[in-house]
């Protein structure tokens, strides 16, 4: 959910999505058809996404004013986790 | 030898999704391959004799699907291979690293509690009716024809046993609910 929220705060489709997200973790997360759709759905019921157009039969999502505070926290709780556990060996 | 191949009641043996998805993989594997899915597929399926084929098949459900549904999985490159009431199969053929839809344990469960859910209204819906019917032979007993008596008793054990039949798959889909 984290990086769904986080690559839409451009406007993207599913599939952008996944290429997004596949791209700012080198690859690491590669996310599914169904992974995706549940997301793109459970993030729009709450509010914290919205669609914006549609190209092609592709629908658009982009983040909302709700969506950017959320995430906007979990990046300073991730700030936090990382900088208590940065000493940490 | 016969180029189809039918089976019978798959969904029904075949109740946990990874199990179904696996089945079908296997049966593709072997060069039978459906063209398509249907409503009553889930009853009667008619495979096709092709060659191998390395398909990874995925089974979904959606009561209500929202009209980008079909596109999200399209723009993945996952055919539709049809739907049975409300679920979906899809697949995508593959040569080395298996494709996945659920790329999470949190959305694999959540795929599995919609399946399960879904029997969960039916198992609810049969322990109601078989309730019902003892109930209501118990109540109406003396006044019921031998002919009638036997009627109910076969209901009954019909509704006793699918009830008992839809328990198992809730419960096998419970256990089997991170794969």
């Amino acid at each position: 959910m984290f990086f769904i929220l986080f690559a839409l705060r451009e406007e993207k489709h599913g599939y952008g999505i996944m290429q997004d997200v596949e791209k700012i973790t080198s690859g690491r997360i590669k996310l599914g058809a169904g992974t995706v759709y549940q997301s793109l759905s459970k993030l729009e019921s709450d509010g914290l996404i919205q669609p914006t157009q549609e190209i092609e039969r592709k629908k658009q999502y982009q983040i909302t004013k709700i969506g950017e505070k959320i995430l906007s926290e979990e990046i300073d709780r991730i700030r936090e986790l990382f900088r208590i556990t940065e000493d940490f060996k | 030898m016969s180029h189809t191949r039918t089976e019978w009641f798959s969904t029904f043996r075949y109740v946990v999704p990874a199990d179904f998805e696996n089945w079908m993989e296997k049966l593709a594997a072997d060069g039978w391959n459906v063209d398509k899915i249907g409503q009553w597929s889930s009853i009667r399926m008619v495979f096709r004799k092709t060659e191998p084929k390395q398909y990874r098949y995925i089974f979904d459900i959606h009561t209500s699907t929202k009209r980008d549904y079909l596109e999200t999985y399209r723009q993945f490159d996952w055919e539709f291979v049809g739907q049975m009431a409300s679920c979906f199969i899809w697949r995508k053929e593959y040569t080395t690293v298996r494709p996945e839809s659920f790329t999470d344990l949190e959305s694999v469960e959540k795929r599995n509690r919609n399946v399960m859910n879904a029997v969960l209204v039916s198992f609810i819906l049969f322990v109601v009716i078989t309730i019902v019917m003892i109930a209501a032979a118990l109540l109406s007993s003396s006044r019921m024809s031998s002919e009638e008596t036997l009627q109910m008793i076969l209901f009954i054990a019909f509704a006793g046993l699918f009830s008992t039949y839809l328990g198992w798959v809730v419960w096998k889909i419970f256990r089997n609910r991170e794969r």
